[in-house]
């Protein structure tokens, strides 16, 4: 078999150099078997534009830290396989987070930022003792919370809303899913009204307008759909009751 | 906290403009629907219509719809333009967002937008129509058979997609059912209601030229 030649379309832009105007920048590159994103721009990066910014960690869709548009898709360059994409691939980067340069965001800001205003951690007046031995919670409980918890926030879900995009302040699918796991856990001793506070707005689930680009391109396949239904169901009971 | 958050303490607001676009793009969907079965009507015949229509007028049917509509329709609109980008940078995001990642759902919300914009202005027009004119099969068909024909077969389009599209949303949002299958009857549902529309503005038409 032949192998192709890919032609790859990769966004430019320097945020340091704010006066040059971003650019698609076109690179030649022979596929291999087996190649998927993360070899293909290593090998550009190596043999062709040292320059080229971009972010890979685990090269194996634990990190989430390869989000990233391609050809306009958010989802995982090193999930991505070349031979499941046409031989013009375009990559830019996710929109919403910072741009650090060419296909380089940093979703940890965002993130961090969301966790902070929905108050993601455990709430509880108990006291942390050390050497007791830890609660048990039942299988099914676990399961639940194991599910959504999956989320790598590699920032996909956020790339592809629509709304996120015009909504600096929106929590995303991502944000919403996030609570949703301390939802769930008994140890987290919050009452519905205190969830209604931090996601019962705008800003959270009532922002969201159903347009499920989060649903279709989270790349780990958690069941954002339900979650966002599940919370939204939760908090209007919460807001009506208020 | 901040001083503006302390001042508003519930912030109810949010969840009642949800709850007031589904409720009334649910009521809606179903005001159309019935409509259209009822100028359907057409089909069984001039008789069947006519008498509808008296049947409807008798009951004072007529004004109640007519009502009813302009108040769902007027809190829809009210709890619906917020959804709308009012900023022409925030207008340039979206479309330009949407041919990016080329996704469905995202492309279906656009059409929604630019359909019920479109509808505000159509609805308008056929509501005043229909109540200085009244309903009776002569006057329809005499309305249809000129340029008011497109503005029908427009109308039709634009409401049953938008209806179709709006009731496909609010389920997905609440979580109801799943979604591809739903996509699929409703795709079914619309077609039919869209051919029973134009088979009866096609009898109109046909009488309009007798």
């Amino acid at each position: 078999m032949s192998s192709r030649q890919l032609t790859l379309h990769i966004f430019r832009y320097n945020p340091e150099t704010p006066k040059q105007q971003p650019t698609t920048q076109t690179y030649l590159l022979q596929e291999e078997p087996g190649m998927t994103l993360f070899i293909a721009l290593n090998k550009i990066r190596e043999e062709q534009d040292p320059g080229l910014k971009f972010d890979f960690v685990c090269r194996a869709g634990i990190c989430g830290s390869c989000g990233m548009l391609i050809n306009g898709r958010p989802t995982l360059a090193c999930r991505t396989l070349t031979k499941d994409l046409p031989a013009n691939i375009t990559l830019m980067p996710l929109p919403v987070f910072k741009l650090l340069g060419d296909l380089s965001v940093d979703t940890g800001t965002w993130f961090r930022d969301v966790s902070v205003r929905t108050e993601a951690w455990v709430h509880t007046d108990k006291a942390f003792i050390p050497d007791a031995q830890e609660e048990r919670m039942d299988n099914e409980t676990a399961q639940q919370i194991y599910e959504v918890e999956r989320c790598i926030e590699c920032g996909c879900c956020i790339g592809g809303c629509a709304t996120a995009n015009i909504k600096p302040n929106f929590i995303g699918a991502a944000g919403v899913n996030r609570l949703s796991r301390f939802m769930i856990d008994p140890r987290d001793e919050r009452n519905e009204q205190e969830y209604f506070d931090v996601v019962g707005s705008e800003d959270g689930i009532f922002g969201c307008i159903g347009l499920m680009a989060c649903d279709d391109n989270c790349p780990i396949g958690i069941p954002l759909q339900g979650q966002l239904a599940y919370v939204r169901r939760k908090m209007a009971l919460a807001g009506w009751r208020r | 906290m901040q001083l503006q958050r302390a001042l508003t303490p519930s912030r109810k607001a949010d969840l009642l403009t949800e709850l007031v676009q589904t409720v009334s793009g649910l009521l809606l969907v179903g005001f159309l629907w019935t409509h259209m079965l009822f100028v359907g009507s057409i089909l069984l015949g001039v008789e069947a219509f006519n008498r509808l229509a008296d049947f409807m007028e008798q009951f004072r049917l007529l004004d109640i719809a007519v009502v009813f509509v302009i108040l769902t329709a007027g809190a829809h609109v009210g709890a619906v333009l917020r959804r709308i980008p009012s900023r022409w940078q925030e207008q340039k995001i979206v479309w330009k967002h949407a041919r990016t990642i080329k996704h469905n759902d995202t492309w279906s919300w656009i059409f929604q937008a630019v359909t019920g914009s479109a509808m505000l202005i159509l609805i308008t027009i056929h509501v005043f129509v229909v109540v200085y004119a009244g309903i009776d099969s002569k006057l329809s068909a005499d309305r249809v058979h000129s340029w008011m024909l497109a503005f029908y077969a427009v109308l039709l389009v634009l409401a049953e997609y938008h209806a179709s599209v709006g009731l496909y949303r609010a389920l997905v949002k609440w979580g109801v059912v799943k979604r591809h299958s739903l996509k699929r009857v409703l795709t079914v549902i619309t077609i039919c209601t869209i051919g029973l529309g134009l088979a009866s503005l096609g009898v109109f038409f046909a009488l309009g030229g007798s």
